[in-house]
């Protein structure tokens, strides 16, 4: 063993400090904590869709919201074990429960079709809206990703960064989508999903230069 | 002798804790360990260096271990993070170099990228790749004496070694 290292490994074991372990559920409330932050936001701002609780939401509300918050769920599970090093195969669930997700916006555009049910779409008044409410409270969420990440050790940046992106939208687009009582596959195929691609594009440019160690 | 993995993680466990001896010995082991890891990663003269970066990784991120899983998938991981980031910092400097046109001789870390498995990456590059960094990065030919050997207009022949570069690093970024 060289000399340099032999001072290396004495002094920092000279200045050992003991230390809290950072566990996956400490990363998973954080986010969660953000989730709920963005959902309060949401709230505050547009109001809540009482609407859902009388019987008013379709069945597309549910499907799209219910399979959006199990790819954030997915994903930020994924998210928080890959702050902790390790080696081997990893599970693909976010990768799955994206593609689940995926079969909405298709689903929207096949209804966009002249002749289909629905009469909204590229021209719905209020796409831009919904789009950056989704993005403002993904923000909320991204922002504690990549906190967790920084405390953390992820060996996998770009893998980071994806996943970043993907939680935080689609979590983002569930706080928000709460507060929205546009229920028809259009709007929420189209106007629903852009959000959480958007933001798993940013994710993937924007995280690893901020989660590098 | 490196130590085996229960002794390593129950060391790793008692480090957490602020145990100074244990962390001692566990640092001197790991370094063993990445020793034997980083042989035949990188050229014997960064070996040392790389050695320790990883040993002040573990340093800084020592939390992120948890004691009820073992150890030397933990270390490894680690390992094999700063190791990319290593190459990556030899690619930067290997593209500024090919953009300068002029260190071509100077081909001490070029052995790093070299040493990588190549007969297996090099399946993944062009033919033209394979041989414009082969010509250059290995044998040591400049870009002109390259090109005349393969045909290959000069221009060329830089493009084939920065693409078949940037292409062999994401290839030894990818692999687990």
């Amino acid at each position: 063993m060289s000399k340099s290292r032999e001072n290396i490994i004495a002094g920092l074991a000279e200045d050992l400090e003991p230390v809290r372990r950072i566990t996956t559920s400490d990363g998973l409330l954080l986010v969660a904590f953000a989730t709920l932050v963005a959902f309060a936001v949401s709230v505050f701002v547009f109001d809540f869709w009482y609407g859902m609780f009388e019987g008013q939401a379709s069945a597309f509300f549910w499907i799209t919201n219910g399979l959006v918050l199990l790819l954030g769920a997915a994903s930020t599970l994924a998210l928080v074990i890959g702050g902790s090093p390790r080696v081997g195969q990893r599970p693909n669930a976010p990768g799955w429960t994206a593609a689940m997700v995926a079969v909405l916006p298709i689903a929207a555009i096949i209804s966009l079709i002249p002749g289909g049910h629905s009469h909204e779409g590229l021209n719905d008044p209020v796409a831009w809206l919904c789009t950056k409410s989704s993005l403002s409270a993904a923000l909320l969420v991204g922002i504690a990703s990549v906190l967790w990440l920084r405390r953390s050790a992820p060996v996998s940046l770009e893998r980071s960064g994806w996943l970043t992106g993907i939680a935080a939208g689609a979590l983002g687009t569930v706080a928000y989508g709460i507060t929205c009582p546009l229920d028809s596959i259009s709007h929420l195929g189209l106007w629903h999903t852009a959000p959480i691609a958007i933001s798993a594009v940013v994710g993937r440019f924007v995280v690893p230069p901020l989660i590098r160690w | 002798m490196i130590g085996d993995e229960n002794t390593l993680a129950r060391l790793m466990g008692a480090a957490q804790e602020g145990d100074k001896a244990a962390y001692n010995v566990l640092l001197s082991e790991a370094g063993l360990w990445l020793e034997r890891y980083f042989r035949r990663r990188v050229p014997p003269h960064q070996l040392d260096d790389l050695v320790q970066d990883v040993l002040l990784a573990i340093h800084a991120k020592r939390a992120t271990y948890d004691p009820s899983r073992p150890f030397l998938p933990w270390l490894a991981a680690i390992a094999r993070y700063r190791w990319v980031d290593h190459l990556r910092k030899v690619y930067k400097h290997e593209s500024k170099e090919i953009e300068d046109d002029d260190a071509i001789e100077d081909s001490g870390e070029e052995v790093t990228l070299a040493r990588v498995s190549l007969e297996r990456l090099f399946g993944h590059l062009s033919e033209k790749q394979a041989t414009a960094i082969e010509l250059v990065k290995i044998e040591g030919l400049s870009i002109r004496e390259a090109s005349e050997r393969t045909g290959q207009s000069e221009s060329l022949v830089k493009v084939n070694i920065h693409r078949g570069l940037r292409k062999l690093a994401t290839l030894v970024e990818e692999a687990e």
